[in-house]
């Protein structure tokens, strides 16, 4: 990735004025000369025959930012599987800008955010054999490299600790249960990220259909994109304070897996009666939740879980389901959602959505008894609301987003979209 | 329908009386009247009883007077905070205690009149009830209460003042026995004829059999009604309550009137299907909604449209893969015929389009199991072009306690409808499945100003509410009559 303010050869080139096609140079691709934004570079790059081979964007249309912002999509778009990427022949990527220096000096905040949304893509990408609780953790250490403090408490400590519901999911797997701390020390009270990250959720004893349960490697994209998060604001060495806390665990099945029925105490002392061993995500969450506003006294807290069906029902593969108990939060996520191009719808939480959820035995339900037509994405998020208090918090359920459905502007199809890493590390400041 | 009267302040000398108190307040008119003939003992009874007057707190006293059956005592939370609403909660919550008694007073004197007023609406609209097919119901098991008094310092002015909300609650009943009605008896020629009753209050109605929508090309509708004996009806009703100046354009609500959804050949499961009775809750609120404004003369000119078929599996029904023509003459692939509603309002809102022009329109329709996935049962979706119409129709539902919660449309949802041969697939996949639904839609208002709210969660109740009994809610008469009032009366 260059800047250069004159052309160069490249076997691949993008500008205005150009038709798709090849001339006597190489390739040619048409920019659209009313965009200049991170969906024109990465429609370019979408457009290479032999990526292997490098492009040329001239982005001398447009201002510097716009430069930026181009480089920005390409670097996203270009994104693999991690296969064995093959070499390239020149430097990938040569942005033609009018003023290279001033591009140069721009680069940085959006590279950080770039390996940080990467960074969560890989991560969802790995399957469940090889990033196993333990190995997720192993990565999460690794981190320490780039300036973040990292902490982990494992099975035996959350036992020991009254981290009842956490323990209950991760339990009947090999590895795990753990609880990992990303901290970034900047200034002034943290903002605290929760993420979801179930390395391989089978359902547990209320099992899985088999069909589609290969995509279930993914149900860590939340933890993913809290640690892509943190990568990007160690990156750029924000100034702003930021912590993520991140549940990780395999829902797996076992002779001493928890069950249907059972009643687990989670950290708060609350009690919860488990009604489907498959929403499991809520627990581990409900864990994280309480530890991150008690450690951490945070600002505001965002967790971010590919948590339920039902969102997918209500919002599609185009906007992930946003809940929350304050104005203010919401309404800087809507906008950061849109500048990032990773699109919220806000969502309710009704006092039914709580009734639904009163236990003859317990203080409260997991999710509703199992019915038609349930409205299970509201349900999830009034169970979460019970766990933070007073504390400014939101709730993103990016389950349907956190995988490209379809070719989307910034990821191909089949890809992790690493959803949620932009967006957050976008929330601090400096 | 339970007679509501509003009379001067005096014990009554048999039945019940229901006292509303706000929280820390002392007894004040009737109820200061009883108690200081009590000896105070009346105070010290509801203080026995832990009767602070907090919102939704209830208490009842036997014999408190001679002749008297009993005082049912009501909160109603801080005076200051009391809303409208919280007003109705309180007489709608009173029913129950009352209904079988021969009479009953409520002891408004001391509140303001507005107060009495919601009061008064709340007790009526919670008295509905639907027990025409009910043969061998004991008569100790029905509600005795056929007319209940308010005490008001001014009478007239509370009767006055109780018109209008005593026409709105006769179109909510209207609703509520329409949708409740068994799809035998309500098919869509009876469910058109029902509508001509609305003529007596003014209302021109207009109704169009197949051959005539055949005529205008309403190849969608027509689809989906081929498959069921019973004929299809459109019926358009006019409400001109202002004379039109040159240049207004009337506004147009338009209801999904499937009369029975058996989901046609792609047939629904079995558990459940008897709640499909309730698939014309869309029109039964928009013919509600037009005895509502007529019934209150409201000051504007309304067009209320509803589609009426039977979606029914038979040999003459319509395929899955089907091709139809719709009113607008874009084609439809039709990929499940239980998607049926969308078919039925895309040619019914042509028709609004071309018929009347109007100035914005809001359909109704119980269009999507996802949207109950999405949303549950306490709010509305509420999908729009129009962000001022949104805003709107959205403080109009929490003011009526009818809530909607606004939904998503965009480019990217739209091109789930991709059809491989015709303009548009009629289904858009499980994913986002209310959303798609609106997209199919829109594809049919020409960019005008539209609001369409998907009312399948809300239609029906489960469960009782304080001014709502379980079974029909006639959700959307009292919201719509609302945002008519506040916003198109001239």
């Amino acid at each position: 990735m260059r800047f250069a303010a004159v052309t160069e050869h490249f076997s691949a080139r993008a500008a205005i004025g150009l038709e798709n096609g090849f001339d006597a140079q190489g390739q040619t691709i048409a920019l659209d000369p009313s965009l200049g934004d991170e969906a024109d570079g990465a429609r370019a790059w979408a457009a290479l025959a032999e990526p292997s081979r490098g492009l040329e964007i001239d982005a001398r249309e447009w201002p510097t930012d716009a430069a930026v912002a181009i480089a920005t999509g390409a670097a996203l778009r270009a994104w693999r599987m991690p296969k064995g990427a093959p070499t390239c022949l020149k430097p990938a990527l040569l942005v033609l800008c009018r003023a290279p220096e001033e591009a140069r000096r721009l680069w940085p905040r959006a590279a950080a955010a770039v390996a940080g949304n990467l960074f969560a893509r890989a991560l969802v990408a790995e399957p469940a054999n090889r990033l196993t609780p333990a190995n997720f953790v192993e990565r999460m250490k690794a981190l320490a490299e780039e300036g973040l403090t990292v902490s982990v408490l494992g099975p035996q400590e959350l036992e020991r600790r009254g981290y009842g519901a956490l323990s209950a999911v991760g339990r009947a797997a090999p590895t795990g249960p753990y609880l990992v701390t990303l901290e970034w020390k900047g200034a002034g009270q943290p903002i605290a990220f929760v993420g979801k990250g179930l390395c391989f959720d089978n359902g547990g004893i209320s099992i899985k259909p088999a069909l589609g349960m290969e995509a279930m490697r993914a149900d860590m994209a939340g933890a993913a994109a809290c640690a892509g998060a943190m990568l990007a604001l160690a990156l750029r060495g924000a100034a702003g304070a930021a912590v993520a806390v991140l549940a990780v665990a395999e829902n797996a099945i076992g002779a001493d897996a928890y069950r249907p029925g059972d009643v687990l105490i989670s950290a708060s002392g609350r009690s919860i009666q488990v009604m489907d061993t498959d929403a499991e995500g809520r627990l581990a969450l409900a864990d994280a939740l309480h530890h991150a506003i008690t450690r951490h006294a945070p600002r505001a807290v965002v967790d971010i879980a590919t948590l339920t069906g039902s969102i997918v029902t209500a919002l599609g593969h185009h906007r992930a389901g946003l809940f929350g108990n304050n104005p203010t939060l919401r309404d800087a996520l809507m906008t950061m959602g849109e500048v990032v191009g990773e699109y919220l719808w806000p969502m309710p939480i009704g006092t039914a959505h709580r009734e639904d959820l009163n236990s003859d035995i317990a203080d409260i339900l997991q999710c509703a008894p199992a019915g038609r037509l349930l409205p299970d994405a509201c349900h999830a998020a009034a169970f979460l609301k019970e766990f933070v208090g007073e504390t400014a918090w939101a709730h993103l359920d990016i389950a349907g987003v956190e995988t490209a459905e379809e070719d989307t502007p910034l990821a191909a199809k089949g890809a992790p979209t690493g959803f949620g890493a932009r967006l957050l590390e976008g929330l601090v400041e400096g | 329908m339970l007679e509501i009267s509003f009379v001067k302040p005096a014990l009554p000398k048999a039945g019940a009386i229901v006292a509303l108190l706000a929280e820390g307040a002392e007894p004040a008119g009737l109820l200061k009247t009883l108690d200081e003939a009590a000896d105070g003992a009346i105070a010290r009874a509801l203080d026995a009883a832990g009767f602070k007057g907090r919102k939704g707190q209830s208490a009842t006293i036997w014999a408190p007077a001679p002749g008297l059956t009993k005082l049912v005592a009501i909160g109603l939370g801080p005076l200051d905070k009391l809303t409208p609403e919280g007003a109705e909660a309180a007489g709608g919550s009173a029913w129950p205690a009352i209904s079988g008694e021969t009479a009953a007073l409520v002891a408004t004197d001391a509140l303001d009149a507005p107060v009495a007023v919601r009061v008064a609406m709340g007790a009526l609209l919670r008295s509905y009830r639907f027990d025409k097919y009910r043969t061998t119901e004991k008569a100790e098991d029905k509600p005795k209460l056929a007319k209940l008094s308010l005490a008001a310092a001014n009478p007239t002015t509370a009767k006055n003042a109780f018109a209008p909300f005593k026409a709105v609650a006769e179109g909510v009943f209207l609703t509520r026995d329409l949708v409740s009605e068994p799809p035998n008896v309500l098919y869509p020629a009876e469910m058109a004829e029902r509508c001509k009753a609305l003529e007596a209050l003014g209302v021109q109605v207009q109704i169009l059999g197949p051959k005539e929508m055949k005529k205008l090309g309403m190849g969608a509708l027509l689809g989906v009604a081929q498959g069921s004996a019973q004929e299809a009806r459109l019926v358009a009703m006019r409400w001109k309550g202002v004379t039109p100046k040159k240049g207004d354009k009337p506004i147009c609500f338009i209801g999904k009137g499937v009369t029975f959804d058996t989901g046609g050949i792609s047939i629904k499961p079995a558990g459940g299907m008897e709640d499909m009775k309730w698939d014309m809750g869309g029109a039964g609120t928009v013919i509600g909604l037009m005895a509502a404004l007529a019934g209150r003369k409201a000051k504007a000119d309304v067009v209320g449209l509803v589609g009426l078929v039977e979606n029914m599996p038979s040999g003459n029904a319509q395929r899955p893969g089907d091709v139809v023509t719709s009113a607008s003459g874009q084609t439809i692939e039709v990929i499940n015929t239980d998607a049926e509603g969308r078919l039925v309002l895309a040619d019914v809102i042509h028709y609004a389009i071309t018929q009347y022009d109007p100035k914005w329109m809001v359909d109704l329709a119980t269009l999507t199991g996802a949207i109950i996935i999405a949303l549950g049962h306490e709010h509305a979706g509420l999908f729009s072009n129009d962000d001022a119409l949104a805003a709107q129709v959205l403080e109009a539902g929490t003011t009526t306690g009818e809530a909607c919660w606004r939904m998503p449309l965009g480019e990217a949802y739209d091109k789930g409808l991709k059809s491989d041969i015709a303009d548009m697939k009629n289904v858009g996949g499980r994913p986002g499945g209310s959303i798609t639904a609106a997209q199919f839609i829109q594809r049919f208002v020409q960019g005008r100003p539209w609001v369409h709210l998907d009312i399948a969660g809300t239609a029906w109740s489960s469960k009782d509410t304080a001014t709502v009994p379980k079974g029909a809610t006639a959700f959307g008469v009292r919201l719509l009559d609302r945002l008519v009032a506040d916003h198109y009366e001239g």
